[in-house]
């Protein structure tokens, strides 16, 4: 549950969900942001270049799917004093634009000493198969 | 060992100091889709922050392959990023780069070999921001690539 003011702690609850939050990146979003990180490589941005990797066309960049699922948490924490204190995140597969995605998150540990928040995220495609997965730690200050 | 094992440990020198404009958090925020508000227009204090996974667009992966042969097609295998306090339109980011580990797994396709290099993130004034653990993967050569 989230208030006005953002996430509370004390509202956190194991096996909370975060999302689905379903998006379709295209092309030209994928290549807006390797443009806006400076990542020039042609796999991010020409299908022929990606295509001479070996590839079948432009990929989405692995930093890309890290924002997504960092912003999966922030959007979840809200305005609150929460606040994101790690991510980390393994790119099982390739992620492909113009293909059905869903953003996952799930609370796996609240850590009431430290209050912290363990989450697991990941993002999947239409068949269901976890093409990227990472936890997340949030963490909230005294009194919030 | 397809890289030169002896560069684990090795600190990078400091990259020069970038300067982190609004309109570059703008940008990316556009692409990030980053709609809260709460990130790239200015806060109750006039500041404007970056969204935290602003951090991995400072790399120095590069730094790696004036030491070691670079071969084969690579790819980002994933990252590790310890948040420690915000990008600021205006702070000068200044990057070190070690490299903490290097693997080798072996796997269906072949062995690949793992490198992670750990780029500590300062600003300005000194202050650490952020920890960002770049784990990339070589295919190793000879093995179709």
């Amino acid at each position: 549950m989230s208030t006005a003011g953002g996430k509370r702690f004390e509202a956190v609850e194991i096996g909370e969900a975060l999302g689905p939050h379903e998006i379709v990146i295209d092309k030209a979003r994928a290549r807006e942001y390797a443009a806006a990180c400076g990542m020039d490589s042609g796999r991010f941005h020409d299908d022929e270049a990606a295509r001479a990797e070996g590839l079948p066309g432009i990929i989405i960049p692995g930093n890309f799917s890290l924002g997504l699922l960092s912003k999966l948490v922030t959007d979840w924490l809200g305005a609150g004093a929460g606040r994101l204190k790690r991510i980390g995140t393994t790119y099982r597969a390739m992620v492909f634009p113009e293909r059905p995605l869903a953003l996952h998150g799930f609370i796996t540990h609240v850590e009431p000493e430290s209050r912290s928040v363990e989450i697991d995220v990941w993002i999947e495609n239409e068949d269901n198969e976890r093409l990227v997965i990472g936890t997340a730690t949030v963490e909230f200050p005294a009194g919030d | 060992m397809a890289f030169d094992q002896s560069l684990v440990g090795k600190e990078f020198e400091a990259t020069a100091p970038v300067t982190v404009s609004a309109e570059a958090i703008a940008i990316f925020c556009r692409a990030l889709g980053e709609d809260s508000g709460r990130y790239g227009r200015p806060g109750p204090d006039g500041s404007i922050i970056a969204p935290p996974s602003f951090a991995v667009t400072f790399r120095n992966t590069d730094a790696f392959f004036n030491y070691t042969p670079r071969f084969g097609r690579g790819f980002d295998a994933g990252k590790e990023v310890e948040f420690i306090g915000p990008i600021h339109a205006g702070d000068e980011i200044t990057l070190t780069s070690t490299v903490r580990e290097m693997y080798e797994k072996t796997g269906r396709s072949g062995t690949m070999t793992f490198v992670i290099l750990r780029s500590t993130l300062t600003n300005q004034h000194g202050e650490t921001v952020a920890h960002v653990d770049h784990r990339f993967v070589h295919r190793n050569p000879g093995q179709g690539e």
